[in-house]
């Protein structure tokens, strides 16, 4: 984020991922395409005006691909994706993540010292698979650095960068290095004891040794806003102090601007914690799955959004990415309800420049269609609150 | 199953592929449980989203809000009950597919923990009871129906947040109404927390069994000469970590001199959903084979 973003009153970004388009699945997996593909990648290259989109569609009928053409594709699938989150009237973009595999499975295949063990289900039907940590942790290569690159070359908005976060990195393996000897006749507190340290050596080798330095290489890109993206960091209510040190741990003395993303999550659980992380600058936060659907700005109308007043109170006064859209489901929130919403939380911080407005989590879960319905009533209902506050 | 449920969900397969994918995967399963030995044979819940979802399709209800499962990564659509819970008539979800072999094992939520979990307008110990007898038995019935010799009610809950002194006497009868002349063994299994505090209430609850998070709890505080049977959680489901089969029989032979249950079941400590399929199939083949041991070791 740059000064002049920081202040940018009800600023609107996305905060990660979007599903990726049928014709980039199957390109990259070696299948083959049909016309429904090239339906969808000829539509949306209209719909959102996509420079010289004909050369995809002249691309996707020349399978099979090899390895630069699966490149080009998957390049043009981040175009496609900024264009989209561009083309909705988002201040802040970035390409939903259409290069990277999925952002845990991402960043350990580029890491020395784990491997995969497999799928797990989340929730639903939705699965992500899991690795164990086995060996020292490092950066095998900056793995960022190519879609940025890319993007930064593309893209008109400003740009943020998603990174996981050391912790849910390390929450979301399997330890087979750290904590490896439990013999259950020992005492369950001894257990419980070495069982923490392990953890706490894991969190933070991950921290040091491997996001550090991959935020290190995007700084030197050129990388200004980087979002530190934390979904598993209250998982564990007592290890929330674990997370605030593997944080500050990748982060300190960087020069760049670090937000994070929490969703999810009793949110009331991060605090005090949370008052050592001086050095992040947003908070981007998922309400809106717990909130309302009906319109209104009191209290009792916005029942997902009353522990904002503990973000508004943090000491070092960081933004807060006001979560707005529910990313389970496929409900369009209004103009309106966006702008209720956004008033609620203006009126609490009683400043709309640290209130920033996203979606509670990546849009992935959603079709296209759906996340650019929601993400363009998001900034329509943005636009409305600023008329209402007189910011326009 | 993984990549066919994916794909229905983005329209980009049938349900036909799904159902294909399900019956191969439940066939590797009941493979993985013949080899290990496995004394109760279990469907995997593999069609379960989760553990409340076949029960609350059977209620008719919406699944609701997402929200975390534990601490654990997973997430649970969380039970909406508001107004009278009416009797469930027809709760084939929770049966298991007619390939799964007999005798089985049929796992749903504990009273309890269905009670705690819900989103709802009503006292949570009166629900609770609700429950048991609304859902619960009559789930339980047909899945005794059908061939389910053991019920094993899973509470993560107790183990995780605990029980206040009042909530005892609700789910002592709460489990009375579905023990009451059941024809099947009911198993009622505290996990993620340490039961040591909790050993003395759980002897007397009207159960046949009792299940302990071993990995959370201390061996010595279970205590000895216990009148009901002892689920001995004792492969970690949350670790990808293979146990020593050795330091398993080892420590099922400590369970069966020091604690002395009526009957031993060994067990995960909790579901095996935590791990991939491949992992958790190296687990329950492990346990197979800890367990032959341990069989042997007390038939001399």
């Amino acid at each position: 984020m740059t000064a002049e973003l920081g202040h940018t009153p009800l600023l609107t970004h996305e905060v990660g991922s979007l599903d990726k388009p049928g014709w980039r699945v199957k390109a990259y997996a070696g299948k083959p395409l049909d016309d429904k593909d090239l339906e969808e990648a000829r539509t949306w290259g209209e719909r959102l005006t996509v420079p010289e989109y004909e050369k995809l569609l002249d691309l996707l009928q020349h399978a099979p691909f090899g390895k630069e053409q699966k490149a080009e594709i998957q390049r043009w699938s981040s175009l496609y994706a900024l264009r989209l989150e561009e083309s909705a009237g988002l201040d802040v973009v970035y390409d939903g993540e259409q290069q990277r595999t999925e952002m845990y499975d991402w960043a350990v295949n580029h890491t020395n010292g784990f491997e995969r063990r497999g799928s797990v289900r989340a929730f639903d039907n939705k699965y992500y698979s899991k690795a164990a940590v086995v060996g020292p942790i490092s950066l095998r290569e900056p793995f960022h650095n190519a879609e940025f690159s890319y993007l930064v070359s593309v893209a008109d908005a400003e740009l943020k960068i998603p990174v996981t976060g050391a912790y849910t990195i390390a929450d979301w393996s399997f330890d087979e290095r750290y904590d490896v000897d439990t013999d259950l006749r020992e005492p369950a507190a001894d257990r419980r004891r070495k069982r923490k340290a392990a953890r706490r050596d894991f969190v933070l080798e991950v921290a040091r040794n491997l996001i550090r330095p991959n935020l290190e290489a995007l700084i030197g890109l050129g990388a200004r806003w980087i979002q530190v993206d934390e979904p598993g960091a209250s998982t564990e209510a007592d290890e929330l102090d674990l997370f605030v040190d593997s944080f500050n741990a990748s982060v300190e003395g960087l020069n760049a601007t670090f937000s994070t993303h929490l969703c999810f999550s009793d949110y009331n659980l991060f605090f005090p914690a949370i008052e050592r992380m001086s050095q992040c600058r947003q908070f981007a936060v998922g309400f809106a799955n717990y909130d309302s659907r009906e319109l209104g700005t009191s209290e009792e109308a916005r029942p997902g959004y009353h522990v904002i007043k503990k973000f508004r109170d943090l000491p070092y006064k960081p933004a807060l990415g006001l979560g707005v859209l529910d990313i389970h489901s496929d409900f369009i929130e209004s103009p309106e309800l966006v702008r209720d919403r956004v008033l609620y939380a203006v009126r609490v911080f009683n400043d709309p420049s640290r209130i920033h407005v996203t979606p509670d989590c990546g849009l992935r879960t959603r079709s296209w269609k759906v996340a650019y319905e929601k993400l363009k009533n998001m900034t329509a209902g943005v636009e409305l609150a600023r008329k209402q506050l007189g910011l326009t | 199953m993984v990549a066919a449920t994916r794909g229905i969900d983005r329209g980009r397969v049938g349900t036909d592929a799904v159902e294909e994918a399900f019956a191969e995967d439940l066939a590797a399963f009941v493979r993985v449980q013949t080899s290990a030995g496995m004394d109760f044979f279990s469907d995997g819940l593999l069609k379960w989203q989760d553990i409340f979802r076949p029960l609350m399709g059977a209620l008719g209800a919406k699944p609701h809000t997402l929200v975390r499962w534990f601490d654990t990564n997973t997430f649970f659509r969380e039970p909406e009950l508001v107004g009278p819970i009416p009797t469930v008539t027809n709760p084939d979800g929770v049966v298991a597919d007619p390939s799964v072999p007999r005798p089985r094992v049929t796992t749903l939520p504990s009273p309890y923990m269905f009670s705690r979990a819900a989103h709802t307008d009503q006292d949570r110990n009166h629900l609770m009871v609700d429950l048991a007898m609304r859902v619960l038995r009559p789930a339980i019935d047909a899945a005794v129906a059908s061939g389910s010799e053991l019920i094993h009610l899973e509470d993560p809950w107790l183990g995780y947040f605990g029980i206040t002194r009042d909530d005892w006497a609700p789910l002592a009868e709460a489990l009375q109404v579905i023990h009451r002349d059941l024809k099947a063994t009911l198993a009622f299994h505290v996990y993620f927390g340490d039961a040591g505090p909790h050993i003395d209430q759980l002897l007397r609850l009207p159960v046949d069994a009792i299940g302990v998070d071993l990995i959370e709890t201390d061996l010595a505080a279970l205590g000895s000469g216990w009148d009901k049977g002892l689920v001995a959680g004792i492969i970690n489901g949350r670790s990808s970590i293979l146990e020593s089969p050795d330091n398993t029989v080892e420590v099922a032979r400590h369970l069966a001199d020091t604690v002395r249950p009526r009957n031993l079941y060994l067990s995960s400590n909790c579901e095996l959903g935590y791990l991939p399929t491949v992992v958790a199939e190296r687990k329950v083949l492990r346990l197979g084979e800890a367990a032959h041991k341990v069989k042997e070791l007390v038939s001399v």
